[in-house]
């Protein structure tokens, strides 16, 4: 505090006493304050005495009167508003907190939009106990939380924002009625009658088909009568590794409808993507396969056209195919090493690979196309590997109509500590930031 | 009017640095916090020796003497003498234990 202000606080703060101390004591006091060098801790000291003594019985004699009331409404406004000050920007930031991060107790997992409405659904935490929330997302910056139930994860929203389906702790499918998106009321739960937990789901972009995958299995129900969805369809996926690696340490997962939803795009597991011919899904059958990653497929993202395909694999290489005739599908680009740019930005040092851990996992990705379908955005989350922990790199390309890539530029912010999700259509990025269990949305450069 | 030292609460310790400065001779307010910040290195605040000095005031252990212009000059009383006597002896017992004791743990 500047000594100058410490001396007018302090001399303002001896005012402060009740007229009966002053009268007695409030000369000398400013006398005192006359001589000695003013600092935050005289202000303090003379607050405590104001409060104490206008608190103090033997200085509370005087007569009750209409000025005397007046001037003890001054004076408490006095004492109140400089400690007001103060709290007032820890408690705007609790608001904003509060406002920002109504969240559950376990990190951002999953988010799921609807093209015809504003409602969002996330999903929180494990699959064992994660938490789902309702929000309206009219405006994505100010979210509001309608409703909260107890659903697991990952979720899907119906094109029509009336279902929501969850992957629940027993590991099938629930469907829950979200028409009045307040009261959220479980319709069903789908049996495949494998018992094996499920790991996926995906709408058609018509809402009649609602895709679940397994590891190597993708299951197809009929969603015309919702509270009893009729399974159509059984498909086997492959089950594929890179070379010289095992099993898949973890569960990689992605399943999206083509935007036109004829065709159904599958990566339980595996390192390449499969397409599958869904216009008669109760025939549906595999159209093509995306190979060539050389790694596990982390996250994929059709076009808003269908034309292109991207995909995102475990060590951070980008590929894209050109899907014009989906039976022949024509890789366009491979960028390798999105990893090492993500963990050293300034290209040193210059790791040529991060090794596979069997406990870790090197980052998190999301990949979008922007509506416009002109840029593709790419954003790497680097998990504990790094220093940097909690930083996310966004790398976006421009793309051409055949799929090729132009100039990256990669801009890396604080965004997320989890799993980032793209927001569709508003360009922004969903992720619960570092140390808290809450998410936020960040606008993408 | 005599009350018990204790009563005094967080005045307690700024009370005792008082009446000590005090007993050497009248002093005014300034001259109380710039002695005991000699003698005991505490820096007083005005607000916690007006504080202080209002209740020894009030308990009859100080006495305000005259004002020289803005500067009012306070004494110690007789009984403020005595209780600070009596402070002293228990302080000088604790002093005592305390020897006592940490010799012995430190093995001196």
């Amino acid at each position: 505090m500047r000594p100058g202000l410490a001396g007018r606080l302090s001399r303002f703060l001896v005012g402060c006493h009740p007229r009966r101390w002053r009268e007695r004591y409030g000369e000398e006091m400013l006398d005192v304050l006359d001589q000695h060098q003013a600092t935050a801790r005289t202000v303090a000291s003379l607050w405590a005495s104001a409060v104490s003594a206008q608190l103090d019985p033997a200085y509370r004699t005087d007569r009750l009167s209409l000025s005397r009331l007046r001037r003890a409404a001054l004076i408490a406004a006095a004492i109140t508003a400089p400690l007001a000050l103060v709290l007032a920007p820890f408690g705007y930031q609790v608001w904003q907190d509060s406002y920002w991060h109504p969240a559950a107790d376990e990190p951002l997992e999953t988010a799921a939009f609807s093209p015809h409405t504003d409602i969002m659904v996330t999903a929180f935490g494990e699959a064992i106990d994660g938490t789902d929330m309702v929000w309206d997302v009219t405006d994505l910056s100010r979210p509001r939380r309608l409703s909260q139930f107890e659903g697991g994860q990952p979720v899907a929203l119906s094109p029509d924002g009336r279902i929501v389906a969850t992957i629940a702790y027993d590991g099938q499918t629930a469907l829950w009625d979200v028409a009045n998106p307040r009261h959220p009321v479980k319709m069903t739960t789908l049996s495949d009658g494998d018992g094996a937990k499920l790991e996926e789901l995906a709408f058609s972009p018509d809402g009649r088909i609602l895709a679940t995958a397994r590891y190597d299995k993708i299951f197809l129900w009929d969603m015309a009568s919702p509270a009893r969805p009729r399974l159509l369809r059984t498909l086997g996926a492959p089950v594929t590794y890179p070379a010289g690696d095992g099993p898949i340490p973890f569960s990689q997962r992605d399943l999206a409808f083509s935007p036109g939803g004829s065709i159904l795009a599958s990566a339980t597991g595996t390192d390449q993507v499969t397409l599958w011919n869904v216009a008669d899904p109760a025939h549906a059958s595999r159209v093509a396969t995306l190979g060539g990653a050389g790694d596990f497929i982390q996250a994929f993202a059709f076009s808003p056209r269908g034309n292109l395909l991207a995909a995102v694999t475990y060590h951070g290489t980008v590929l894209v195919y050109n899907l014009a005739d989906p039976a022949r599908p024509v890789r366009t680009v491979t960028v390798r090493g999105l990893l090492s740019r993500a963990l050293y930005p300034s290209g040193s040092p210059q790791p040529t690979e991060t090794p596979l851990c069997a406990t870790c996992q090197p980052a998190s990705y999301a990949v979008a196309f922007t509506p416009d379908g002109h840029t593709l955005t790419v954003v790497v989350d680097r998990e504990e590997m790094s220093a940097n922990s909690g930083r996310d790199t966004i790398f976006d390309w421009p793309v051409t109509a055949s799929g090729t890539l132009g100039t990256v530029t990669a801009a890396a912010r604080d965004v997320a500590d989890f799993q980032p999700v793209i927001a569709p259509g508003d360009h922004t990025v969903l992720g619960s930031p570092p140390g808290s269990h809450a998410w936020h949305a960040w606008p993408l450069p | 009017m005599h009350g018990k030292f204790d009563d005094l609460g967080r005045f307690a310790d700024p009370s005792l640095l008082i009446l000590t400065s005090l007993s050497d001779g009248p002093k005014h307010g300034y001259a109380i916090m710039t002695d005991v910040a000699g003698f005991s290195g505490v820096r007083m605040e005005p607000g916690t020796l007006y504080g202080a000095l209002s209740r020894l005031e009030r308990r009859g252990w100080v006495r305000p003497l005259a004002t020289d212009e803005r500067r009012r000059p306070y004494e110690i009383t007789a009984a403020g003498q005595e209780i600070l006597a009596e402070q002293v002896t228990t302080m000088q017992q604790i002093v005592r234990v305390a020897r006592l004791r940490t010799a012995m743990a430190w093995g001196a």
